[in-house]
């Protein structure tokens, strides 16, 4: 058992230093690599993110309206209010992801 | 010619009938993938930490970085009091990256590109953020929905316009992943139906796009499961730190 099947400590040192310089060196490279190289999803998703975002506003201020409308038997006035409440809600929801993708980068 | 109808994919269908006083219970092939799902992600996780070595092989590796994975989103997106809710954010994200890679097999089902899944995932976040903000911050919760500076007489319609958008995440978080899904699985089908049309003088083009878009589906099958569990988290941070 007085047999140590490891390399000696020196060698062991220098091959951890060099993984660590390749390793930093990596990492160097991927970041200056990173404004440019958007991944092919990237761009699209993002495009389908807030797409999303802004027509979700729309249907949940719509649906709203809509079933307000239904109760107060007000038809159409809580629609078109809440249709354009909706499309406010969407534009600040665009804002906060645009805001929110900002900071993250 | 059998017809080839790109949404034919998508179709429930029932495996075992089942009705349990007078409610379809069936088990149905997304059924079948959801159990699928969950029982990959078991023994995934089980077989990988088997050996639980001080130096991790490649399985473990892959187990690992998952979980640091969400740790690391956990940590940086809510904070040391969002670690109670790792193990339903790790559940989620395996669930949905599961059943997203689990689609792209061919002859194989989509469970997320149905949004009755997707809303359920997210009504179940939605309901549960509301609940917890409410338990932590009382009525103060609803300060979420007034923002500080915003002149009094405004404050009526910045409220409303606040509601709506607090109302319009489980919506978008639901329809966002349902929405790639199927996209991306419709777009496949229908070029899948080219390569069939052109034969072999032609066919070649269709196919050669397919190949590129099942590797752009793979990234997107990974990205939607990481959006939803980041989307998650900054919810669940609303619930934590009520600010504007």
């Amino acid at each position: 058992m007085t047999e140590d099947p490891s390399p000696p400590p020196e060698e062991f040192a220098n091959r951890l230093r060099d993984l660590r310089k390749q390793v930093d060196g990596d990492n160097d490279k991927g970041a200056a690599e990173k404004p440019g190289a958007a991944a092919p999803g990237s761009a699209m998703g993002l495009a389908f993110r807030v797409g999303i975002e802004l027509a979700t506003g729309l249907v949940v201020g719509g649906g709203l309206g809509w079933l307000l409308d239904r109760w107060w038997h007000t038809s159409p006035a809580m629609l078109i209010l809440f249709f354009f409440l909706g499309a406010a809600a969407g534009m600040v929801n665009v804002f906060r992801t645009a805001r929110e993708i900002n900071r993250r980068d | 010619m059998e017809h080839h109808n790109p949404l034919e994919q998508f179709a429930i269908q029932r495996i075992v009938p089942l009705h349990i006083g007078g409610i379809d219970v069936s088990i149905t092939n997304s059924t079948v993938f959801m159990v699928l799902a969950i029982a990959l992600i078991t023994l995934f996780l089980t077989l990988s930490m088997r050996s639980g070595s001080l130096v991790p092989a490649r399985w473990q590796s892959m187990a690992e970085l998952s979980y640091e994975f969400i740790g690391n989103m956990i940590r940086e997106n809510v904070g040391n009091e969002g670690r109670r809710y790792f193990p339903f954010i790790f559940s989620l994200f395996m669930f949905v990256l599961f059943c997203n890679l689990l689609g792209l097999i061919p002859y194989s089902f989509t469970v997320t590109s149905h949004i009755i899944v997707t809303f359920a995932l997210a009504a179940v976040v939605f309901i549960g953020v509301t609940i917890i903000g409410f338990i932590r911050n009382g009525a103060g919760f609803l300060r979420l929905f007034v923002p500080s500076g915003v002149p009094v007489f405004l404050l009526p319609l910045i409220i409303v316009i606040e509601f709506l958008s607090y109302l319009t995440r489980p919506i978008s978080l639901s329809v966002r992943l349902f929405a790639n899904m199927m996209a991306g699985h419709t777009v496949l089908a229908v070029f899948g139906s080219f390569v069939v049309a052109l034969g072999i003088l032609a066919g070649w083009m269709p196919l050669a796009f397919i190949v590129a878009m099942i590797g752009l589906e793979l990234i997107i099958a990974i990205l939607q499961a990481y959006v939803f569990a980041i989307l998650t988290c900054i919810y669940l941070n609303d619930a934590f730190h009520v600010h504007h």
